[in-house]
């Protein structure tokens, strides 16, 4: 039986689901009980899709992900921070690129993802991005989290708040949208049902056992009637510590085999929170750190060892989900690609086009999807950016209607984008 | 100073001391005046207080109500009373404040951006400057720098010291000169490579997004390619045998033709002063007046920030950026008291609910890490933007402030410490409600009853 069983699919109560899976002490049922009303799982969210959501913060180098090393023009633009065709055997192993469909391959950084690529759990999306032609990290971040085509007039919540939102239920469990990190992403501005966590496993109020109950109380009476954002956060913030205290003596236990990094915490909390069935259904990682001006370092530095941790850590994650996987569906994304000619301190400036991964359920994979513009001077965008042939919008929306099932693709994305590439069956 | 024996951590104080935090021994404020009677969050004297400093002390509502709150504004404003002498002291200790950079070049960086966030905290605690310490706090972030960047680390004493704290209440301009020939900022926003022919707009962009025009202020990407031109050749020393982190300006690197910056022409062959021409340009503008006047107005005044903007512009412009003659009639009218709340971010949390129960810190490791679980430890935002302000952001700290209030009430935190035999505090409800201005009724003890109060939202907001 599922721990998590805690109604017995008519909205009753089953008293022994309670107790077996919970494990608490008869004496602290009555404190627990509105606790216990909103951990109630709605059957069909129960086992319900996954989302991950993972941005890449500070404007990713695209070209580094999925090399062009077919096009001359490529080696021209990226003389040093380049890398080299599958093929070319004068280029050091770690500058060759891992062939994908014979005109892209993959940074060799990037190789743990190379399996998923290979089984069809991983489709690429190149020259894909938003309209900003600011060349602002914020603005473009801003106009990608809300949803738009560039920063300006529309609205101001984000597009998987007003998912969220759009698809409430009074039964949602507190843990259905989730931020890993201390700080809630623009998307989920505005989202009714949100927390942020750094760590599920820190995720604990560090007061004695004998206050916990009469702690907990209070904070809940104190953060019930107000509308501003301390009394909401603080009623969410109780709402989740007492579905985890539940949650934790079921399957919430955090795996092993992730690399040693904030990102690798986060993708194993998420793969936790996952596995427990806890009504899990968006999640939202940061992984920061993209912005490479300066010496971004090819075949070893700076932007190979971001990807490379990008890359064990999502193999990691796809690993220890195992047959989870089929619900849990990653999409990377950033919010800008950089300049295609590398500058004089072998970083790349702010750019535009970049690329976007979907890893997992549902994923038409093997495959790099959009139309590539090339790097001849006439094909570029702006002061010289790959340009953009894929609204991000295009990718996001299959996600919202083949994922999570809201075919209202009008509330979540107001603006008319492309029509899908057809990545997600 | 003179120290009562009351006031000696009479509850915490011999655990703490044998904790190994001989530094807090030394009181770093003036005696301990007990919690005063309810004061609700409505009161005027404390929503001053909340704004214009990090929040009160007790005794602080007592004093503002004695010397009227015109006098206690202005006083605020001139910001020149001394610091005490043991905050002197454990500032002296920080040598990231003080060493110069090359002669701390073999020093980890952890210490480094450890004894810059204690000195930042220890200011803010115990400053005597109130709205000095906030503005501190304030520019810190407009002109955001990332301490585990590069060198950036070894720079930002100096630039705290040099450029942040002496014009925080004085002029922009200044301040914006200063900080751009800081090799912190400039090894930060990679200007080092900034060489003629192939410029790197990393700090030119940033420039006029974030410390000056703000993203509408009307610069082009032109303008952008062409402010880095002229930034060309600014860099930090890093020659051997030379004074390793001082500026530098690289004569053979810069780019010495004409440029064209915001429809102003810089004729060929200007050298180091091209970029000082965009810095006075930068400066003066309209939009830099717009931009940097609406953020002064959303830290003071949060929501009704546009009603004053223009105004505060204005002042800017006539003054030539003088920032004590811009916010000062703002400071001083009733917008201040009439304006809705401003989110506490997990800084300003921390500074104020420590000086709420009269607490002692000396900044050190405990009381970062506690910052750290809030989401904001100083000197480590990676973006050049600085931490954010909207409350929605900070969604994920609350449990990381409850945590906090709760170590800090049980007097669990090494290095800091609350003397509730010092603040005379009997009745629970009592101080819940000087706290937080809310008594709901609990039955537990004066230290449990802070707590909760610390965690209400109520004190979430100034």
């Amino acid at each position: 039986m599922n721990d998590w069983m805690f109604c017995d699919g008519q909205g009753g109560l089953s008293r022994r689901g309670f107790l077996a899976g919970a494990g608490v002490a008869l004496g602290t049922l009555t404190g627990l009980s509105s606790a216990l009303a909103q951990v109630q799982l709605r059957p069909d969210r129960r086992e319900g899709n996954v989302v991950v959501i993972l941005f890449l913060r500070g404007g990713a180098d695209g070209l580094s992900f999925f090399v062009p090393y077919r096009e001359d023009g490529y080696h021209r633009v990226r003389p040093s921070v380049g890398l080299a065709a599958p093929t070319n055997q004068s280029a050091a192993a770690n500058l060759r690129t891992l062939d994908l469909d014979g005109f892209f391959g993959l940074n060799p950084a990037l190789a743990g993802l190379l399996p998923l690529y290979r089984e069809g759990q991983l489709a690429g999306i190149h020259a894909v991005g938003s309209n900003d032609g600011t060349h602002s990290h914020f603005e473009a971040m801003s106009a990608m989290e809300r949803g738009l085509a560039e920063e300006g007039p529309g609205p101001s919540d984000g597009w998987l708040a007003r998912h969220l939102n759009a698809t409430a239920s009074a039964t949602d469990t507190p843990l259905r949208a989730v931020s890993l990190g201390t700080t809630m992403p623009d998307s989920l501005r505005g989202a009714k049902n949100a927390i942020a966590m750094e760590r599920l496993d820190e995720f604990r109020i560090d007061v004695s056992d004998t206050k916990k109950a009469k702690v907990l109380a209070h904070l809940e009476r104190m953060g019930q009637s107000g509308h501003d954002q301390a009394s909401i956060s603080a009623r969410e913030t109780v709402r989740t510590l007492r579905a985890l205290d539940l949650a934790r003596t079921g399957h919430v236990t955090p795996a092993t085999g992730y690399p040693d990094s904030d990102l690798g915490r986060a993708l194993r909390d998420v793969a936790a929170l996952s596995r427990a069935k806890v009504g899990l259904e968006v999640a939202c990682v940061d992984k920061g750190g993209w912005d490479s001006h300066v010496t971004q370092g090819a075949g070893e530095g700076w932007v190979p060892n971001l990807l490379k941790d990008l890359g064990d850590c999502l193999a990691a994650f796809y690993k220890d989900l195992g047959p989870e996987s089929s619900r849990v569906t990653t999409v990377v994304m950033t919010e800008f690609g950089r300049r295609v000619q590398e500058n004089s301190g072998l970083g790349t400036d702010h750019g535009h086009g970049s690329m976007m991964m979907a890893i997992g359920g549902g994923v038409r994979g093997n495959k790099i999807y959009g139309r590539w513009p090339g790097l001849e001077p006439a094909q570029l965008s702006g002061p010289g950016d790959l340009a953009v042939t894929t609204d991000y919008r295009t990718v996001l929306s299959e996600v919202v209607s083949k994922r999570l099932g809201n075919s209202k693709l009008n509330d979540v994305f107001p603006e008319a984008h492309g029509a899908p590439l057809g990545i997600l069956a | 100073m003179t120290v009562s024996r009351r006031n000696l951590l009479a509850a915490g104080g011999a655990g703490l001391v044998a904790a190994g935090c001989a530094p807090v021994a030394a009181r770093l404020t003036e005696p301990t005046k007990p919690l005063t009677a309810p004061r609700p969050t409505d009161s005027p004297n404390r929503r001053l207080a909340d704004r214009l400093t990090f929040g009160p002390r007790p005794g602080d509502l007592a004093e503002m109500e004695s010397l009227g709150q015109e006098v206690w504004i202005k006083r605020e404003l001139a910001a020149d009373r001394p610091d005490p002498l043991p905050l002197t002291l454990q500032l002296h200790r920080l040598d990231a404040l003080w060493m110069d950079p090359h002669e701390m070049w073999d020093l980890p960086e952890n210490m480094i951006v450890g004894q810059l966030q204690q000195a930042a905290i220890l200011h803010a605690v115990h400053g005597p400057n109130g709205l000095q310490e906030r503005l501190v706090d304030f520019w810190t972030n407009h002109f955001n720098i990332y301490g585990r960047k590069g060198l950036a680390a070894f720079r930002i004493g100096r630039i705290m010291q040099t450029a942040i704290r002496p014009n925080a209440l004085g002029n922009f301009g200044t301040m914006l000169r200063s900080v751009a020939h800081a090799p912190a900022m400039l090894v930060y926003l990679d200007n080092q490579v900034n060489v003629q022919g192939v410029p790197n707009e990393n700090y030119a962009r940033e420039l006029m997004e974030l410390h000056t025009l703000g993203v509408h202020g009307g610069y082009t990407q032109r303008d952008v390619r062409e402010v880095a031109r002229c930034f060309t050749g600014w860099s930090m020393e890093r020659r051997f045998l030379r004074k390793k982190g001082a500026f530098v300006f690289n004569e053979d690197r810069h780019d010495n033709g004409e440029k064209l910056v915001l429809g102003h022409r810089i004729p060929a062959g200007g050298g180091q002063r091209d970029a000082d021409i965009v810095l006075d340009i930068l400066a003066q503008h309209p939009a830099t007046a717009q931009f940097v006047c609406g953020k002064l107005a959303r830290a003071f005044v949060g929501e009704d920030a546009p009603k004053h903007v223009d105004r505060m512009a204005k002042s800017f412009i006539a003054s030539g950026g003088d920032i004590r003659n811009v916010l000062g009639p703002l400071l001083l009218s009733d917008a201040i008291v009439d304006s809705p709340p401003v989110f506490k971010r997990p800084f300003d949390y921390l500074a104020s609910a420590v000086r709420v129960l009269g607490g002692i810190t000396d900044g050190s490791a405990a009381i970062q890490d506690h910052l750290a679980k809030m989401g904001q430890p100083l000197y480590q935002w990676p973006m050049p933007d600085g931490f954010p302000n909207e409350p929605e952001a900070w969604a994920g700290s609350t449990l990381g402030r409850w945590n906090f209030a709760f170590a800090l009430t049980e007097n669990r935190l090494t290095g800091t410490a609350i003397d509730w035999n010092g603040l005379e505090a009997t009745n629970p409800k009592a101080t819940a409600s000087a706290i937080s201005g809310q008594s709901a009724s609990f039955d537990g003890t004066v230290p449990e009853a802070a707590a909760l109060a610390l965690c209400s939202p109520e004190f979430q907001w100034r």
